[in-house]
């Protein structure tokens, strides 16, 4: 009776594994490939075990699952472009041994080797990297969790490798926060960069939307009709706590939050007019930015805190325009297309991302450099929507429905490397966290 | 519904009780006459010299404003169903609603509910314009989260740009 439980209880365990892996395996790419980076070629082998003993079939679909995340990790960063494993060049019969060589004629520049243990209820990964044509190991270490958390093995194995490389933190333990349609209502969740784990922050049965990561605090602030008109609120993502912050007469929408934490960026709407206001995080207004009697919205901060871009008609149609951050100097941006709205200012404060109506009445995302030089368009199919920058300034995440009614993707800066996050359909709006 | 099915109920009951008095031969007859007997009962308790109860305002008589794609301003048959939901809260005077702008798919989530609210502003302004206490009118934009009906097509597009009108209270 006691072995027949054991036995379900791990079957039930690996069907879980394999429906947490299914979501995020539709990678696929867009024509496009403006790529100003080439990406360095890099393999991970097979994980391997080096306790003593048997393992049993719940271990091995650990290290099946695990290196599963560490190879998507390095894929999807722009940095790099993983090396499939391929047996007919590898001699993968060893069990310590590492194929330089092998790696070597596959392309790859550097390989990951990784090594396995079972200590008690852990799961023990030791990790080398070595460089194949120097045939030198450049870094290596070791982590030792709860095997509960093999994803967070693999994602900080793979964060090392990147900081390793490139001197940069890995992304790989970031959240996201969206918007997903359940009935008439929109509820806020949130859930790993790769779109596992995935938690509900909201369920008012109302509409929830716009949420913003303050960049230091683990706070969401957001939108929410739960009172009847919509209102600013935050949400505290670990107790789940919402509280109000602000509410004034007419409409508050699109907070932004400024990047030293202080300020929040929105639209207020009480002067009987869509206009553009800096609050501080206590909901008190410190200032009123435009003036105008078109629609001004979508605020977004430069990387410095000192400018603002953000959306206007005031020509007749959505243009992007960029002001100081006290509301002077105002000067248009954008000249392309008939459409550019939403903005979001790129990490390295040298472009913005946004969307553009250009061609065949479709919506894009697009970037173009603060001067307004250099427009591309990222995307090339669908509507797509709701660009926000990866806190590493590398990706994008946005929103498309190019193979349902709404999902989220992902892509680096150039377009390249579009990935699906979410595959249920309905959901939107998302924001990408910030790096702990 | 609960509204006529009671009235069905009674119209049933109005035509059993009839036949119970009339006998056996008409029964045939008596069975095919149409639904308008229904209305018959309510002329019943009127010698009593308490006024009538003051007829009721529903949602569902104010008509839907529509606009034009990434617009705001009022079309002529958005004036003329402007002009009958005025006179509804002429003949409604205790009557206070809400406006609600919405818009179509296109565009992206915040510039459409700045929009939408535009569209509940212009409504709310054609009606304070005609004459209607500003105390009995607000508004509130539902942006694009909030369709009428779904669908990625012009149809849907132009059923989804609109004003709705919901009553706060009476």
């Amino acid at each position: 009776m006691k072995k027949n439980c054991l036995i379900l209880l791990l079957l039930f365990f690996t069907v879980s594994l394999k429906a947490q892996e299914r979501d995020v395996r539709n990678v696929f790419f867009d024509t496009l490939r403006t790529s100003d980076v080439q990406p360095t070629p890099i393999g991970v082998d097979d994980m391997k075990f080096i306790g003593t003993g048997t393992i049993t079939t719940e271990d091995s679909t650990y290290m099946l699952y695990t290196t599963r995340i560490i190879r998507r990790d390095l894929d999807f960063y722009a940095d790099f472009e993983l090396v499939q494993i391929d047996s007919f060049y590898l001699r993968t019969y060893e069990i310590t041994a590492l194929d330089l060589l092998g790696w070597m004629r596959l392309g790859a520049n550097y390989v990951v080797k990784l090594e396995v243990e079972f200590p008690g209820r852990n799961m023990k990964v030791k990790w080398q990297l070595y460089h194949t044509v120097n045939r030198q190991q450049i870094d290596h270490g070791e982590f030792n969790y709860n095997r509960a958390f093999w994803r967070e093995i693999g994602h900080d194995i793979a964060n090392e490798i990147v900081h390793t490389l490139t001197g940069e933190r890995g992304i790989f333990r970031t959240k996201i926060v969206y918007v997903r349609k359940i009935g008439k209502s929109k509820e806020l969740f949130m859930a790993d960069y790769d779109g596992a784990n995935e938690r509900q922050l909201t369920e008012n049965g109302s509409i929830n939307i716009s949420p913003c990561f303050d960049p230091n605090r683990e706070v969401v602030y957001f939108i929410s009709y739960m009172a009847g008109d919509p209102h600013l609120y935050k949400v505290d993502i670990n107790s789940g706590v919402i509280i109000k912050v602000a509410e004034y007469p007419g409409m508050i929408a699109a907070p932004v939050v400024s990047p030293d934490g202080k300020r929040i960026a929105c639209v207020l709407t009480k002067d009987g007019n869509s206009e553009i206001y800096v609050l501080d995080t206590e909901g008190r207004i410190i200032k009123r930015l435009t003036r105008n009697p078109s629609i001004e919205t979508a605020p977004t901060w430069s990387p410095d805190g000192r400018n603002i871009a953000f959306s206007s008609d005031r020509t007749g149609s959505p243009q992007i325009y960029i002001m100081d951050s006290d509301g002077l100097d105002q000067r248009r941006v954008t000249y392309n297309g008939t459409w550019n709205d939403s903005p979001v200012w790129s990490h390295r404060g040298d472009r913005l991302t946004f969307v553009s109506r250009t061609r065949n009445r479709r919506f894009d995302i697009a970037s173009v450099d603060t001067s307004g030089a250099d427009f591309r368009l990222l995307t090339e199919i669908a509507m797509n929507e709701n660009p926000h920058f990866s806190p590493d300034g590398k990706h994008i995440i946005f929103t498309s429905d190019r193979l349902s009614a709404g999902d989220i993707y992902t892509m680096d800066i150039s377009g390249r490397n579009k990935r699906r996050i979410t595959t249920t359909g309905d959901c939107s709006n998302p924001y990408w966290g910030p790096l702990k | 519904m609960k509204r006529i099915s009671i009235l069905l109920l009674l119209g049933v009951f109005l035509i059993t009780a009839l036949v119970v008095s009339c006998g056996k031969p008409k029964k045939v007859q008596e069975e095919t006459t149409p639904p308008p007997v229904i209305t018959e009962p309510e002329i019943k308790p009127e010698p009593e010299p308490t006024p009538p109860p003051p007829p009721v305002l529903k949602e569902s008589q104010f008509v839907t404003v529509y606009f034009d794609f990434d617009k705001f301003n009022l079309r002529s048959d958005a004036r003329a169903a402007l002009d009958k939901n005025f006179n509804l809260l002429q003949e409604f005077p205790n009557a206070i609603i809400k406006i609600e702008g919405h818009c179509d798919e296109r565009g992206t989530i915040e510039y459409n509910l700045s929009l939408g609210e535009k569209r509940a502003k212009a409504a709310m302004d054609y009606l304070l314009g005609l004459g209607i206490n500003q105390a009995r009118i607000s508004i509130i934009s539902y942006g694009k989260e909030r369709p009428a009906v779904q669908g990625s097509n012009e149809n849907a597009w132009a059923k989804n740009r609109r004003c709705e009108f919901k009553i706060i209270s009476q």
